[in-house]
């Protein structure tokens, strides 16, 4: 007929920060332009996310001024991005910290550099404000994302003793964060099995215990509970012991964080350069990038690793590198939706759903009154093989992927079309490692972590999974490491 | 046929006094004074109804006919009178020029009726029993009327709905005449027609009347609704009941005008009157300007800023009279500056330095208020106070809410501060609790600013005494990150309310 039923606000929007492209010329070993000069640096630090920024915030710290940071991208911080407009910051994909325990040395030093930690005591402002997070289940909302209603006996039983588990492995101190601290081979035998089949020996079966199991492994790995080891699922649990409620969050995320580095070394970092190749000479490096030739005595490779053997001269192909693919979406609302009893919360998630739900970008604000927001929506295309999840994220078009998320959010907000304004999404073909069976204790991720030689590898990957404090710790010790050896009269 | 007649005179005498008393009560609600509203609405309205009767001579034919119009015309506007006037208190400045316009209109079409009446009739009878029973009715109708006013209409219909009843009334006289008269009238199919319009129209308004004053809540709220506005950020309700003017945000008692002297005196002055000489004071919330009148009591005072969310509450605390002549008129001193800002934010990045701040906010129902009593918050306002500089805060009810107070207590000196908690009885709120905070050891002062009627130097220490149902309990502090007083509260006020 032609007469719409009732005229539905156009939302405006599109795919942002794509950077698959720029990867994939590394990888088809385009030709880029020749250098036509040649800069002298001690340092040089590939890769602007945490790890590389970490390695310069330990760098600059230390009093070391000779080195720069290369930065693909026109804008630094890799998986801690944020973005910005008239009504928020907003996370482009990293958005909190769990309250750092006592063996992430690193991390607190960082954190009491940045004022959030002062005196032993966190900064309120900077931890999650109540209430932090509901679950949509069952028609309704309940608070917390462990499911806590509709439980039978022998779920609750389920969940005491995995509990129980938990307990007996964080009490053997080997599930560590960062995980270096900790790791010992007694435990290697975990990453042989699945986490799937370890709940399956272990007489886990719940239905509910395993969607929420499965929600962990999605939310932090982008893996289901079956493509996750054993090992990274207890990791999960067993690393941490939070002296505080948590977490740490800001309205822009990690990006946050990113920002306060950029504060204190940012005149170091030169983005929009992306390296293609990285070659040795004599007792040095040399780097490439844009119209530059860096020569340089260390090189802290700090960029996804699995792009190092297509920028490293003579390296082998990596065979035990998994990574997950990703969907963000910062979704502008000029309206809130109507809560239905619950009050709203900084994260948002729907039991039962391929999607991990949304975080609220203003929920960290001190204001009392927000009538306008702006969401985070986090989808790891984690069910199936990897490769076809990439394919089906860069082809389908990005009405296609605004109507996937909406459909999603309609079941649990069904007035979301009429509050949503703008939605702009991210495709991350290879965004986090994955610790799949085996990977975590693979010898070749092994060797790459140990820090030899001039190339430093620092990227979160080589834990086997992402997370913020991995990515720190891999940059401020790649750091030392080549503080501690490169020319001393350079220091200072 | 006759005694019809009558009655209709007298109920036209009803419809006619019943607008005109409706005016002259909204007035005195709306406005305040009502000797002065009523004696001039009352002269308006005569002298209007004056130039209606000199204009009926004007009229020479078709007299029943412009008859049953004019019934049909007063039900339109003398009904809707009320209505219209609520509409125009809260969203336009032109509510006294309405007033009197509807006044002006209303007498001089109620000038028009008796004499046309009496034309109308003359013919049917004498015309000295025509003056005699019409005027005997019309003087009875005054009487039933108000009579009926006080006793009745006010109480259980309310202002607006008893306008509106008048005017089905005041329509039904144009139907029920176009039977009377039905020999004077040509075409009464199409008179019909349109009083069965107006009179649908009346019914609706009498039904839908709620709407009018935006109070779908209406019945929760005690006495009679005079404002009702739904601003960005909250609904206000003003209620009035006799010389009881009561404040709700919504839906929540801010104060009752019999009794708010209490809360207020208790709020500022055993605080500023502790401080040797303050001279600049800082109020968060309290966009009543009821605190701000108290803190105007101290010369020493130089300047007031205000911090309220709601540049419409603050307006209305402004501009309307009556509630000028609650506050003071407060908010227009030369010393007040008022800021229309959220609180925390506000404190988080100013940088002034206060020697009395007072923290006057709703209580914390949910966890956007709940921020607003945080040990975050409180150590961001505590970095404003002068070295010898005091805060009070508006800590809700440590009878009610026992464990909520304490826990506020508890909040304000984990945040860093010396504790001083008080409390007070205030009618309409029952039991209501106050907590003193700064960095030096606090003695109740010696001397007072004259006037007061409930704070006193005497009576002062007792006010810091805890009876044991109100003892201190032991309560973990409020954060961002784990809003305990938030649940705390709602537990305390579910169990006292079943
Ligand atoms: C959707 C999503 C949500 C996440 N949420 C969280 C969270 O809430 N909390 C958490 O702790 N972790 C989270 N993570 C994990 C996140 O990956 C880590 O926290 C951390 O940001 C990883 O930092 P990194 O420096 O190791 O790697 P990256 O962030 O991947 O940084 C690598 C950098 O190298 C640059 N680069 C790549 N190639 C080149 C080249 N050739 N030349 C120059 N530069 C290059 C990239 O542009 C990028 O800036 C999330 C990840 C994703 C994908």
């Amino acid at each position: 007929m032609g007469l719409a039923a009732k005229s539905e606000p156009q939302i405006a929007g599109g795919f942002v920060n794509e950077s698959f492209t720029q990867g994939h010329l590394l990888r088809d070993r385009a030709a880029f332009a020749a250098a036509n000069r040649v800069e002298k640096i001690p340092i040089v630090i590939v890769g602007g996310g945490i790890a590389g920024l970490s390695a310069a915030w330990r760098l600059h710290k230390s009093g070391f001024r000779d080195f720069v940071l290369l930065e693909m991208c026109d804008q630094a911080g890799g998986n801690s991005r944020w973005g910005e407009n008239e009504i928020t910051r907003y996370p482009w994909a990293a958005h909190y910290v769990p309250v750092p325990g006592r063996k992430a040395i690193y991390v607190r030093e960082l954190f009491e550099d940045l004022g959030v930690l002062k005196d032993g005591k966190w900064d309120e402002r900077y931890l999650c404000f109540t209430p932090q997070e509901r679950l949509f289940l069952y028609g309704r909302w309940q608070e917390g994302i462990e499911p806590a209603i509709g439980l039978t006996r022998s779920d609750r039983d389920e969940f005491r003793r995995l509990e129980e588990q938990i307990g007996a492995f964080r009490a053997t101190s080997r599930f560590t964060v960062p995980m270096e601290v900790g790791f010992s081979q007694e435990s290697a035998n975990l990453d042989r099995i699945s986490f799937a089949d370890w709940l399956s020996e272990h007489r886990m079966n719940s239905r509910v215990l395993r969607w929420y199991l499965n929600y962990c492994c999605r939310d932090d790995y982008g893996a289901t509970l079956d493509q996750t080891s054993a090992w990274a699922g207890i990791q999960y649990f067993a690393s941490r012991e939070p002296e505080e409620k948590g977490p740490l969050t800001w309205p822009e995320g990690n990006g946050w964080i990113v920002q306060r580095l950029m504060e204190r070394i940012g005149s170091f970092v030169r983005t929009g350069r992306m390296v293609h190749r990285i070659v040795q000479s004599g007792s040095g490096l040399k780097v490439y990038a844009g119209d530059a030739e860096y020569h340089a005595d260390f090189v802290i490779y700090a960029a996804p690793t699995f792009l190092a053997p297509y920028l490293v001269e003579g390296m082998m192909p990596l065979k035990t590198f998994e990574y997950s693919p990703w969907l963000t979406a910062n979704l502008t609302l000029d309206r809130l939706p109507k809560n239905y009893g619950s009050d709203p919360t900084w994260d948002s998630v729907f039991m039962d759903s391929p999607t991990l739900g949304y975080v609220d970008a203003t929920h960290q604000t001190l204001r009392t009154h927000v009538d306008r927001t702006v969401w985070t929506f986090y989808w790891a295309l984690a069910e199936g093989p990897a490769s076809q999840n990439r394919r089906m994220l860069l082809s389908g078009n990005w009405g296609y992927w605004k109507d996937a998320i909406l459909h999603d959010l309609e079941r649990v907000h069904p007035d979301i079309r009429q509050c949503v304004s703008r939605m702009d999404l991210m495709r991350m073909g290879h965004a986090m490692a994955r610790p799949s069976v085996g990977a975590v204790t693979s010898p070749e991720r092994r060797s790459l972590a140990k820090l030899h030689g001039n190339l430093l590898f620092a990227n979160s990957d080589l834990s086997g999974f992402s997370i913020f404090e991995e990515a720190q710790y891999r940059g401020v010790v790649a750091a030392e490491h080549a503080l501690a050896r490169v020319s001393g009269s350079k220091r200072g | 046929m006759g005694i019809l007649l009558f009655i209709t005179v007298l109920l036209i005498a009803a419809c006619g006094l019943i607008y005109e008393l409706v005016a002259g009560t909204l007035a005195s609600y709306l406005l305040g004074d009502s000797v002065l509203q009523f004696s001039t609405i009352i002269g308006c309205y005569l002298f209007a109804m004056g130039i209606g009767s000199a204009l009926s001579r004007y009229i020479d034919r078709g007299l029943a006919y412009r008859f049953v119009w004019i019934e049909l015309l007063l039900g339109v506007v003398g009904g809707f009178s009320s209505a219209l006037l609520f509409l125009a208190f809260a969203y336009s400045q032109g509510f006294q020029f309405l007033m009197y316009a509807l006044v002006i209109v209303i007498g001089v079409l109620v000038g028009l009726e008796i004499p046309l009446l009496m034309r109308i009739i003359r013919d049917r009878y004498h015309f000295r029993d025509v003056v005699a029973h019409v005027l005997t009715f019309d003087y009875l109708g005054a009487l039933g009327a108000s009579l009926l006013f006080p006793i009745l209409l006010v109480p259980h219909l309310g202002l607006v709905r008893s306008a509106m009843l008048f005017g089905i009334l005041n329509a039904g006289v144009a139907l029920w005449s176009t039977w009377i008269f039905a020999n004077q009238l040509a075409r009464t199919a199409v008179l019909r027609g349109f009083c069965l319009v107006v009179l649908a129209a009346l019914c609706t308004g009498l039904v839908e009347a709620k709407r009018i004053t935006q109070a779908a809540e209406d019945n929760i709220y005690a006495d009679e609704i005079i404002f009702a506005r739904d601003t960005h950020y909250q609904h206000i309700v003003l209620t009035r009941f006799k010389d009881d003017i009561r404040l709700f945000l919504n839906s929540h008692l801010q104060f009752s005008s019999r009794d708010e002297y209490r809360y207020h005196e208790a709020l500022i002055h055993p605080g500023l009157s502790a401080i040797a000489a303050p001279r600049r004071v800082l109020v968060l919330g309290g966009g009543d300007g009821l605190a701000v009148r108290e803190i105007l009591k101290y010369p020493q005072v130089e300047s007031v800023t205000l911090v309220d969310l709601d540049p419409e509450m603050t307006r209305l605390f402004t501009t309307n009279p009556m509630l000028t002549g609650l506050n003071h008129q407060s908010f227009l001193s030369p010393k007040v500056h008022v800021i229309n800002a959220d609180a925390f934010p506000w404190v988080e990045s100013n940088t002034d330095s206060f020697d009395f701040i007072v923290i006057d906010f709703p209580d914390p129902t949910n966890y956007s208020l709940g921020k607003l009593y945080t040990t975050a918050f409180y150590k961001a306002v505590a970095r404003h106070l002068s070295e010898q500089g005091l805060m009070v805060v508006q800590s809700t009810s440590p009878m009610f809410a026992r464990d909520s107070y304490w826990c506020i207590a508890e909040t304000i000196k984990q945040a860093g501060m010396l504790i001083n908690p008080y409390h007070v009885y205030v009618p309409s709120f029952g039991e209501w609790g106050f907590v003193l905070a700064g960095h030096h050891e606090y003695r109740t002062p010696t001397s007072l600013p004259p006037g007061l009627r409930f704070v006193n130097v005497k009576d002062m220490p007792a006010l810091f005494q805890f009876p044991p149902d109100m003892a201190p309990m032991s309560m973990p502090p409020n954060r961002l990150n784990d809003q305990v007083l938030v649940h705390l509260y709602d537990q305390d006020w579910k169990d006292i309310s079943h």
